[in-house]
């Protein structure tokens, strides 16, 4: 009886997200990352997103799995094609410190009598030729960064210990990892060996412009309301590094947005989604409000 | 009656001569005036005077020589009752009564009954107490007293003189000098003399050093008071000064001072409450007198009373806490205030709106307050109005126009705001070239204009000399693009004031536009503003329309007055203006929108015009004209000469309208001057000077051009004022430098213990809160505590050390090291881990093929414990470490320093003399050693560590050592640091461990420590309550550890005294101590302690 549930927490452990981006994710370029991204993956280097939290590096992943994907859905319509997934899969790792190799690569579980060899998310990615996307990859311990060397050098190749295997990357793969340079401390930064193996595209916070209509999109306020919260995500971010370790992400600024959509006053919406959201240091606290109490009625 | 005269000439004649010569005038004098029997008898009087004793003549001779006076004035009666007091007085001595009768004069006996005369003599007579020194004062008495006489009545008379005799009783000379005083005091203070008698006379009984210095300060304090609150000041003092209160006269100098600008109500409201005060401490009565002027600046007489009364409350519990709070020395009592005031104090709100203006100006702004900025003398002058250079919002010290905290602040956000606009909306940033937004630029060709006007100017003047350039002179060379700009006016004073308004209200606009939340408040306080200016009606024409603008600007639309025969070109101007008041304009706008506006003003004659010459006009702008319809208008106006209005008189000079206080000063041209000249400081410093380098020439004629500096060129002191301006600037715009760190031992600035909170004056200075454990409160802001790296000496004594102890450092290396495996070991047999342990999978397999229950625990993970830790060392430095270690210790508790600052200088360089020669070990010695011993330890744990000595002198002076700090990574500067810690000053512990413990806060390890190392209990000067308390600093220091342990931090201390038992206990109760009783076991004790402490 304990074998059974054991197996089944165990089997819940390795789910793995996989899915194919179906719909469009809206995004709003900010400058060529599009045309480089596709760029790189038509050669498939491997591509690090640097930038700081919530400025929509995970959107745009999944917009270009879906951007990249398209033409194939488009150009073989074949009903026999249809079946194998022409859309191109997306895997998300999210990482964290306690991620080892073995949740990457796969490993074995003890089914029935018998031991059974599970693939890891990145094993499948590899398998069927997904983008493998590792979200936040500086968290991950360091020997779980070291495996995807191999992966990322002309070998494309991934080794499995355990079964003394090695499996060689679908046409399609391509490893793409996120990175905030925010904290850096050194402890947290990436090894230089890990680094050079990708191309990196920088990201930041959208200009007020861009980040409106992104606000006005995702969270659905009208385009007055969409400017002010732009303006105070402006105003935040310019405290960075004066009693604010990170501005406000436009994702706060969604979430505060659709709170207001919803019917929350917005002063009481971005306090909080904005203020408490960003900082504990009730001085810095106190002096957000007050830029809210200026821009929003 | 001759016969009579005969016989007593005779009598007198056996005298010295003087006494019949004075006896022969007075008869001529007397003999119309005073009557038989009268006239005989005051002659035989003399005579039995004269007679009494044997020096007694010379008081006959006084008593002949005053009554041609007196008798002048008192009837014949009185003047034998007078005679007679004298000769009563001849009884005791002759020289009393010879000042009797030189005191008496005639105009001064004038109203005196009987009665008063002889209890006037009589007083004199109790005065004389046998001895030549009383005699003198009984003199003085007479003299001094007979000129007061008239105004005394008798009552106050017998208590002054009864007053007088109390003090000679203590001290006849201050008896003396209290006689000489109250010539001028006693008739000065008029109706309250009675008070002031008896308040001297209690001031005597208890504390009779004081009366002189209160004779002293009368009228002074005297004329502090409203009239009728006089007397009840007096009996208060003399009710103190029954209480025994020490220093009476600095109570009555200072509590005078401090109530002296009070009006009636408020005075009397002090007294009320004060008499309240006084049953329950005088003492409280005295700091809360004292503190009235700061009381009514925050609070209102109502709120004064709120917080008068939790004062008394406090008082009732705890003497010494609401002696603090009356003091306002306890944060509580700062608490209650701020609670009650309505006005904010830019001090407390200065972090939010620091933070709130780099929010909005996305640039590194600084708060200041405006008074700084008018010390710096670079051409602003008011302290009250808010203003910025482009880089510091300066703002007022208090914000209290409302009578409501919240307003008051929103007040000092719409200030701030104001003036953050003109950064983030670019004032500074004028380009004489750049485009505007609106307009149809003109300034570069008004320039080629007025350039070319100007010399055709200067061929005339080539002719006719006399004839002044009234165009603009443009080729003046020009520092600033505004400057530039600025050239292009005539009046520049005009072109300022307009230039002002209107970028003003564009800021105005472009807020209440940006920021529609601040809006509402915005509103409110320009309607307000409104309120305070100037009637329109009554001004001049060219400043009417000046004001026409600024309340334009201040959005008043509605019934706005404008002189009728001007109502075109009002209109004119207000679509000019209106052009500015879009979104998206810059500064660029306003300038252009100045030229036009100033081409319509300058035209206006400025003279008053009469009442029925103005009507009201709404301004609401209905229709907006082109660019080019206005242009047409305007040329069309300006070719037209004014309306005529015949004769309206002299034209007056242009003056500025007040200004609207809560936009504060706007000066773009000397903001623009500053900014470039700092810009080219840095340049030159880098050696890429690519902007043209200013001259003092270039400044000079900037300077007297500009409309920005209120200079005074009438006064003459006009050159050297601007030549100080000059001076002022070039300094203002050097980069800070480095101020060196200040070596060796500087003299110690004294400051007193009584005394105010300290203020941050430096860089690198902290202000910390000070426990009052009497009080049950903190002494605000107490301490102040001067970071500074320790000085670097060489590294000898570090390798020394190492090579000393390299046995026992190996060891402790090893016992460290030997804890590192922990860190990484695996943990087998969780239910839940990194992977399966084979083992205990097939063990478990096993266990079910046999039929038992298997195990679930199959898991194994890493001991994810890592070591985090972050500890700083806080060495004593304190003088005494300086004593050997083996020497049998003198009493450790001993501060035999002097209290005096000189004294302790002297001492201070004795002890160090004594020092330079030592062969022996000191404490402090130990204390670098081990300290070297446990850097290589904690190195090999890669544990963060901080470490700081502290000493100091005095609560100002709290001294903190940087030897190494948390982040610093060790390094050879490290190795000599630590040669030369050595003995300072005194040990306040409190504020050094609250220092060390705001760094240790900043730190986000797992486990913090604050490991104190000590030789004795804190001690200091003035760190005790009344000198005496040595509790007070074993409680701060004791508070201070519980904050640490608040905020996480794990505080331990050790000393090496081995008397510490007593207050280690009192001091660290529930916190981890130890005392080392063999000091020299320090080295291997500490880096153990350390080990167990934090593993």
């Amino acid at each position: 009886m304990t074998q059974k549930k054991n197996n089944s927490n165990l089997a819940q452990e390795f789910m793995i997200e996989e899915y194919t981006v179906e719909e469009e994710p809206f995004y709003v370029p900010v400058t060529d990352e599009v045309e480089m991204f596709e760029a790189a993956y038509k050669q498939r280097i491997p591509v690090l997103l640097k930038g700081p939290t919530g400025c929509g590096k995970t959107r745009f992943v999944e917009h270009m799995a879906w951007r990249l994907g398209r033409p194939l859905t488009k150009i073989k319509t074949t009903k026999a094609n249809a079946d194998q997934g022409s859309a191109l899969p997306l895997i998300t790792i999210a990482c964290h410190e306690d991620l080892t190799a073995s949740d990457l690569v796969g490993r074995y579980l003890l089914e029935g009598e018998e031991t059974k060899w599970i693939d890891g998310p990145l094993t499948r990615a590899v398998r069927h030729g997904a983008i493998c996307y590792l979200d936040e990859v500086v968290e991950a311990r360091k020997d779980t960064t070291v495996l995807i060397h191999p992966l990322t050098d002309h070998r494309r190749l991934l080794p499995i210990e355990k079964r003394g295997q090695v499996v060689q990357a679908d046409d399609n793969f391509l490893l793409c990892m996120s990175y905030n340079p925010g904290y850096q401390s050194a402890l947290k930064d990436l090894k230089h060996s890990t680094r050079q193996r990708f191309v990196a595209l920088e990201f930041d916070y959208p200009d007020q412009d861009s980040e409106s209509k992104v606000i006005a999109h995702e969270s659905g306020v009208d385009k007055a309301m969409a400017e002010s919260l732009a303006r105070l995500g402006e105003k935040v971010r310019n405290l960075k590094d004066h009693g604010l370790q990170e501005g406000a992400s436009t994702r706060l600024l969604i979430y505060a947005g659709k709170l207001i959509k919803y019917g929350i006053p917005p002063r009481r919406a971005c306090q909080s989604a904005v203020v408490w959201g960003v900082t504990d240091d009730q001085e810095v606290q106190k002096s957000i409000t007050e830029v809210i109490m200026s821009i929003f009625e | 009656m001759k016969e009579e005269i005969k016989d007593i000439e005779l009598e007198l004649s056996k005298f010295p001569s003087s006494v019949l010569d004075e006896f022969k005038t007075a008869v001529n004098n007397i003999s119309s005036i005073i009557e038989e029997p009268y006239f005989s008898s005051w002659a035989r009087q003399g005579v039995q005077i004269a007679q009494k004793t044997v020096r007694s003549w010379e008081a006959a001779a006084e008593y002949y020589k005053a009554s041609s006076d007196v008798s002048k004035f008192i009837s014949g009666a009185d003047l034998l009752h007078w005679g007679q007091c004298g000769l009563n007085l001849c009884d005791q001595s002759p020289g009393l009564a010879v000042s009797f009768f030189k005191s008496s004069t005639g105009s001064r006996l004038q109203n005196l009954n009987s009665k008063k005369m002889s209890d006037w003599a009589e007083l004199g007579s109790r005065l004389y107490k046998g001895t030549w020194k009383s005699s003198a004062l009984a003199s003085k008495f007479f003299e001094s007293s007979g000129s007061i006489l008239e105004d005394l009545t008798d009552t106050e008379l017998r208590e002054f003189g009864d007053f007088v005799e109390l003090i000679s009783r203590k001290s006849i000379d201050v008896a003396t000098e209290c006689l000489i005083l109250s010539k001028d005091v006693l008739p000065s203070i008029d109706s309250n003399r009675s008070d002031f008698i008896k308040m001297v006379s209690s001031v005597a009984e208890n504390n009779w050093r004081e009366v002189k210095s209160c004779f002293e300060y009368a009228p002074r304090f005297i004329q502090s008071f409203e009239q009728s609150q006089r007397g009840r000041f007096i009996n208060l003092s003399a009710s103190i000064a029954k209480n025994n209160l020490p220093n009476l006269s600095l109570f009555l100098n200072e509590t005078s001072r401090s109530l002296s600008g009070l009006d009636e109500n408020y005075q009397s409201k002090f007294l009320d409450l004060a008499e309240q005060l006084l049953p329950i401490s005088s003492e409280a009565v005295f700091a809360f007198l004292q503190n009235a002027p700061q009381l009514v600046n925050q609070i209102t007489i109502n709120q004064i009373e709120v917080w008068f009364n939790r004062g008394i409350e406090l008082l009732n519990n705890n003497v010494e806490g609401g002696l603090a709070f009356f003091k306002i020395e306890s944060t509580t009592s700062e608490r209650v205030i701020d609670e009650l005031s309505s006005s904010v104090e830019l001090e407390k709100v200065q972090g939010v709106l620091r933070i709130y203006c780099r929010a909005l100006a996305g640039a590194d702004i600084e708060i200041g307050n405006s008074a700084e900025l008018v010390a710096k003398n670079i051409g602003w002058v008011s302290a009250n109005y808010a203003t910025t250079e482009g880089n510091v919002v300066y703002l007022p010290h208090i914000s209290d126009y409302y009578d409501n905290k919240d307003l008051n602040f929103g007040l000092f956000k719409v200030i701030s705001t104001h003036q953050v606009a003109r950064i983030e909306f670019g004032s500074f940033e004028f380009d004489f070239e750049q485009e505007s937004s609106n307009f149809i630029d003109s300034r570069l060709q008004r320039e080629t204009e007025a350039i070319e006007q100007h010399k055709s100017h200067v061929e005339i003047d080539l002719v006719d000399e006399s004839q002044e350039t009234s165009a603009p002179n443009v080729e003046k060379s020009h520092v600033t693009d505004m400057g530039r700009y600025f050239n292009l006016f005539p009046n520049r004073k005009l072109a300022l004031d307009l230039f002002t308004v209107v970028e003003d209200g564009r800021l105005d606009y472009v807020i209440r536009n940006k920021y529609p939340g601040l809006a509402g408040l915005y509103k409110r306080v320009q309607q307000d503003s409104m309120e305070d200016r100037p009637d329109i009606e009554e001004m001049p024409l060219q400043e009417a329309m000046v004001e026409f603008l600024v309340r334009f600007s201040l959005q008043q639309f509605q019934g706005l007055p404008c002189p009728t025969a001007y109502i075109e070109e009002a209109k004119l101007l207000l679509q000019i203006f209106n052009k500015v008041l879009t979104e998206d304009t810059t500064v660029e706008d306003s300038a252009e929108a100045t030229l036009r506006i100033y081409d319509l003003i300058a035209d206006f004659p400025n003279t008053e015009l009469p009442e029925e010459d103005w009507s009201e006009i709404d301004t609401e702008i209905e229709e907006e004209m082109s660019n080019e319809e206005m242009e047409n208008l305007l040329q069309q106006m300006t070719a037209n000469s004014s309306p005529d209005f015949g004769d309206l008189g002299e034209s007056q000079d242009y003056e500025s309208p007040p200004q609207v206080d809560f936009r504060g000063d706007f000066k773009p041209e000397l903001s623009q001057l500053l900014e470039k000249m700092k810009l080219n400081q840095t340049d030159s410093q880098s050696s890429m000077g690519e902007g043209i380098e200013i001259t003092e020439e270039m400044l000079q004629q900037m300077l007297a051009d500009s409309a920005e500096l209120e200079l005074d060129a009438e006064s003459g002191q006009f050159d050297e004022e601007l030549s100080n301006f000059i001076q002022n600037l070039m300094k203002e715009s050097q980069a800070p430098q480095n101020d060196q760190q200040k070596e060796g031992y500087a003299p110690i600035p004294h400051q007193d213990d009584e005394g105010e909170s300290l203020t941050v004056q430096e860089e690198k200075s902290y202000v910390y809160d000070e426990w009052d454990f009497r009080a049950v409160d903190y002494r605000p802001r107490w301490c102040l505590v001067k970071e500074k790296p320790m000085t670097e000496g060489d590294t000898e004594f570090y390798q020394q050390t190492v090579s000393d102890y390299r046995q026992l450092m190996n060891q402790i290396k090893r016992q460290f090291e030997m804890l590192m495996p922990e860190v990484y070991r695996k943990i087998k047999h969780l239910p839940d881990g990194d992977d399966f342990d084979l083992d205990a999978v097939i063990e478990s397999i096993i266990d079910k093929w046999a039929g038992e229950s298997p195990s679930d625990k199959v898991h194994w993970r890493r001991n994810k414990i890592e070591r985090d830790v972050s500890v700083a060392f806080l060495l004593d430095m304190s003088a005494s470490t300086a004593e050997a270690i083996d020497e049998s210790r003198k009493n450790p508790d001993d501060w035999d320093a002097p209290d005096d600052p000189v004294e302790y200088m002297v001492w201070l360089r004795a002890r160090r003399g004594a020092e330079n020669k030592r062969s022996y070990k000191r404490i402090i010695d130990l204390e670098k050693e081990s300290i070297v011993l446990l850097i290589n330890a904690l190195e090999t744990i890669g544990d963060r560590y901080g470490i700081y000595g502290f000493s100091g002198y005095g609560r100002e002076n709290v001294e903190y050592y940087v030897i190494k700090d948390l982040e610093e990574q060790f390094n050879e500067r490290i190795k000599r640091r630590i040669d030369k810690v050595s003995p300072l000053h005194a040990t306040r512990m409190g504020p050094a461990i609250r220092h060390a413990v705001s760094k240790l806060a900043k730190q986000d390890s797992r486990t913090k420590v604050l490991f104190l190392i000590s030789d004795g209990r804190p001690q200091d000067r003035g760190y005790s309550r009344e000198g005496v308390e040595k509790e007070y600093a074993v409680h701060d220091t004791r508070m201070a550890l519980i904050e640490a342990r608040h905020k996480g931090i794990t505080p331990f201390c050790l000393t090496v005294d081995k008397s510490g038992h007593d207050y280690l206990k009192t001091m660290c109760q529930d916190m981890g101590y130890e005392i080392l009783d063999d000091i020299s076991s320090l080295p291997t004790r500490l880096p153990t302690l350390y080990r167990k402490l934090t593993f």
